[in-house]
């Protein structure tokens, strides 16, 4: 497994952000975490992205157990494993659309900038390349952002609501940029709230206050690969009510989509 | 597709121009901050403008004020004196020759302005008065204090002190009568009239031969009543003792007062005095020299040491003492203040390097997301930081030295040259205080997580 959360928590003071949760994730799978905001999405992501550390249990990554690395080496795995997608994009400012790509060139190993060039004539911005972020529209930022997380050729890639800020053409465009990159067999672990999002990846796994209320596949085969190779399902050992304590998956109906949808259930 | 194998074919041409590597990165991101960033830029340069050219501009002062008032102080008079010593044969003066070396012995020390005094008793109205014989060009370069009304002396014509004007009524214009008489002189008037050594006398002997011609020429030209007395007073003078009411007449050019014993001597031109009491040489030098006081103090050495001269030489220590004093308290006083600027300066670079880092809060928390270390994100703010600083400083010691100079124009009127040495260490100390004031703002900045940063907003 590629990543494997063991019942880890995260507890700012009586909150509870994330509660007990239990999860693994084989290299190439597309999952996605999804609930609404506040439900602690944000703060697993953070954990799985060495960006934070759980209060208790552990969070390995090609089986390593990252609580006990220190800074330098966190970094080293968040350079080397993980590629970031933001919501907000996070681009330097100041800095052009190739020269933020090879940025995480620079803090990885060595820049080049053809290399760079290459990633954003895959996400279709080559001919903004040498632009500012301020003179880029938000779906190309976030392009930009792809670009650049796809750069080091990462293991994972973690997104955070990287349609959140998109208008509906951008979304596609991200969302089949997503589906090239998982067909190459790169892990992505998206954070959303956004129903038909998290309907593009196999798996999702549902949170609500912290706790994991349910899990679904919407890709049998992969279901299938992951249970031959021995994975289980996600499980929390929280009390709260409607937690998926057990062994077994517990389905869930997607509030926004049914908002969305006007209850109709939307079939790919 | 057809695009983008056009762009793609652009990028490799540009790529293979000018090949990025990862110090040309750094550079790039440096570039990037500081002129993509242009109004946060200039807030930072302005800050360490500000300092640098406060700075260099107290600096420079600082260096120049002494400098000034020791030029200054010399213009109160002399610092030094050189006067026939009591054993040498000194009874005609020292010649021009004593006095040359002497002055070379001064000289070698640093500048030095001289004049030579000359000093006989004389009769006015019956009543002994002290005349002087001086250069006046040199001893008004010497002794810039000395309030002159009227003119300095000239031929025919005598500066009088205060006290002589008041005693006698005297005032700009009028004409007083001088008698000189040898045995007033203590018979220097035989030592005189020979010389200190052969070869004075033989020129002295010459020149009396034309002062004579000389002294006629003077006289009709000062409206001098009676030629021929003139001619029997002098010679009178150099024959034997003259009664009262002989002697010859000047004219008042102008009337010196200086508040010391200047104001009870009358100044007449050398030539002046020469035709009056005969030639011989001067019985004191005195020089204001650029030399510190252990430089006069080894002038002094010297000069006493070296015999053969037969002259002796003294410190004035009033006026080099009290030049020292004030000018250490001038300089304690600039060094005092520069301390204050330079900690303001701190305090105000470091609290545009704490808002411009701060600004920067996310940006550092993304290049720590995308794997940076806390060094290399310093590392880039503290390249930054110093460029403000260099920035900052050349333009600071620029506006600084302009400052300084416009400065030393109007209050000192003087030029100032560009001290390189203060230039290059205004612009190292620019650089030094921009990085130092952002050590604790990026140090405090590079230890968050960047979890929290992206957080935010």
């Amino acid at each position: 497994m590629l990543l494997e959360l063991d019942h880890i928590s995260k507890i700012y003071g009586s909150l509870h952000a994330v509660d007990d949760l239990s999860l693994t994730v084989p290299e190439g799978e597309w999952l996605a975490i999804v609930g609404s905001s506040g439900s602690g999405k944000t703060t697993l992501m953070n954990m799985i992205g060495c960006m934070d550390t759980p209060s208790k249990g552990s969070v390995s990554l090609e089986g390593r157990k990252l609580e006990d690395l220190n800074a330098s080496q966190l970094a080293d795995v968040r350079k080397n494993l993980i590629g970031l997608v933001f919501q907000k994009f996070y681009l330097v400012p100041h800095l052009t659309a190739v020269e933020n790509v090879m940025v995480a060139q620079y803090y990885h190993s060595v820049v080049n900038e053809k290399q760079a060039m290459e990633a954003l004539d895959k996400v279709g911005l080559a001919e903004r390349a040498h632009h500012l972020p301020g003179q880029l529209s938000g779906g190309e930022q976030q392009r930009v952002c792809i670009a650049r997380a796809l750069i080091n050729c990462p293991k994972l890639i973690l997104a955070d609501e990287p349609t959140g800020n998109l208008d509906e053409k951008n979304e596609k465009i991200v969302l089949d940029l997503f589906r090239d990159l998982h067909k190459q067999g790169t892990t992505i672990i998206v954070v959303t709230h956004d129903a038909l999002v998290a309907s593009c990846a196999e798996r999702e796994i549902m949170l609500n206050h912290g706790v994991l209320v349910g899990e679904k596949w919407n890709d049998e085969e992969a279901r299938a690969a992951y249970e031959a190779a021995g994975g289980k399902p996600a499980s929390t050992g929280s009390k709260a009510e409607g937690a998926q304590s057990g062994d077994t998956p517990v389905g869930f109906a997607d509030p926004t989509k049914a908002a969305k949808t006007g209850a109709e259930p939307l079939s790919e | 597709m057809v695009g983008k194998s056009k762009v793609s074919k652009g990028v490799t041409r540009k790529t293979s121009s000018r090949p990025m590597t990862n110090r040309r990165m750094f550079a790039t991101m440096i570039f990037g901050a500081v002129f993509r960033r242009r109004s946060r830029a200039v807030m930072a340069v302005v800050s360490s403008l500000v300092g640098a050219a406060t700075l260099f501009c107290l600096a420079a002062v600082c260096l120049v004020v002494p400098q000034q008032m020791n030029d200054e102080m010399r213009a109160y008079g002399a610092n030094l004196i050189v006067t026939p010593s009591e054993s040498g044969a000194s009874k005609g003066g020292m010649s021009a020759d004593v006095i040359r070396q002497a002055t070379s012995l001064v000289t070698a020390r640093g500048s030095a302005k001289s004049a030579t005094y000359r000093y006989e008793t004389v009769r006015i109205n019956s009543a002994p008065y002290v005349l002087g014989g001086i250069n006046a060009s040199e001893v008004r370069n010497l002794n810039q204090h000395w309030v002159v009304d009227g003119a300095w002396p000239s031929a025919g014509k005598v500066l009088i002190g205060r006290d002589v004007a008041d005693a006698m009524g005297l005032q700009i214009g009028s004409t007083m009568t001088i008698a000189y008489r040898a045995s007033d002189n203590a018979g220097s008037s035989s030592g005189s009239a020979s010389g200190s050594s052969g070869s004075v006398s033989g020129s002295s002997s010459s020149t009396d031969g034309s002062a004579d011609n000389s002294q006629s020429a003077d006289a009709t030209q000062n409206q001098v009543q009676s030629q021929s007395n003139s001619q029997q007073t002098r010679d009178g003078r150099v024959s034997s003792d003259i009664m009262e009411g002989g002697g010859t007449e000047f004219e008042v050019a102008g009337i010196v007062d200086t508040g010391g014993s200047e104001d009870e001597i009358v100044y007449a031109d050398e030539s002046d005095v020469a035709k009056l009491a005969g030639q011989r040489g001067a019985d004191v030098v005195e020089y204001s020299s650029s030399a510190d006081a252990n430089g006069l103090g080894s002038i002094v050495k010297a000069i006493n040491a070296d015999a053969s001269l037969g002259v002796k030489a003294q410190q004035v220590t009033k006026i080099t003492s009290s030049n020292t004093r004030i000018i250490t308290m001038l300089q304690t006083l600039f060094w005092l203040v520069s301390v204050v600027v330079l900690v303001l300066t701190l305090v105000g670079v470091s609290t545009t390097m704490a808002s411009i880092v701060s600004q920067r809060r996310n940006e550092i928390g993304l290049r720590k997301a995308l794997g940076a270390s806390s060094a290399s994100v310093g590392t880039e703010f503290y390249v930054e930081s110093a460029f403000y600083g260099l920035i900052g400083g050349v333009l600071g010691t620029a506006v600084g030295y302009a400052f300084a100079r416009i400065l030393c124009q109007t209050v000192f009127d003087r030029g100032l040259a560009f001290n390189w040495l203060l230039g290059i260490g205004s612009v190292v100390l620019s650089i030094l205080i921009a990085v130092l004031a952002s050590v604790i703002p990026v140090r405090r900045a590079s230890r968050i997580d960047p979890a929290i940063v992206l957080r935010e907003e």
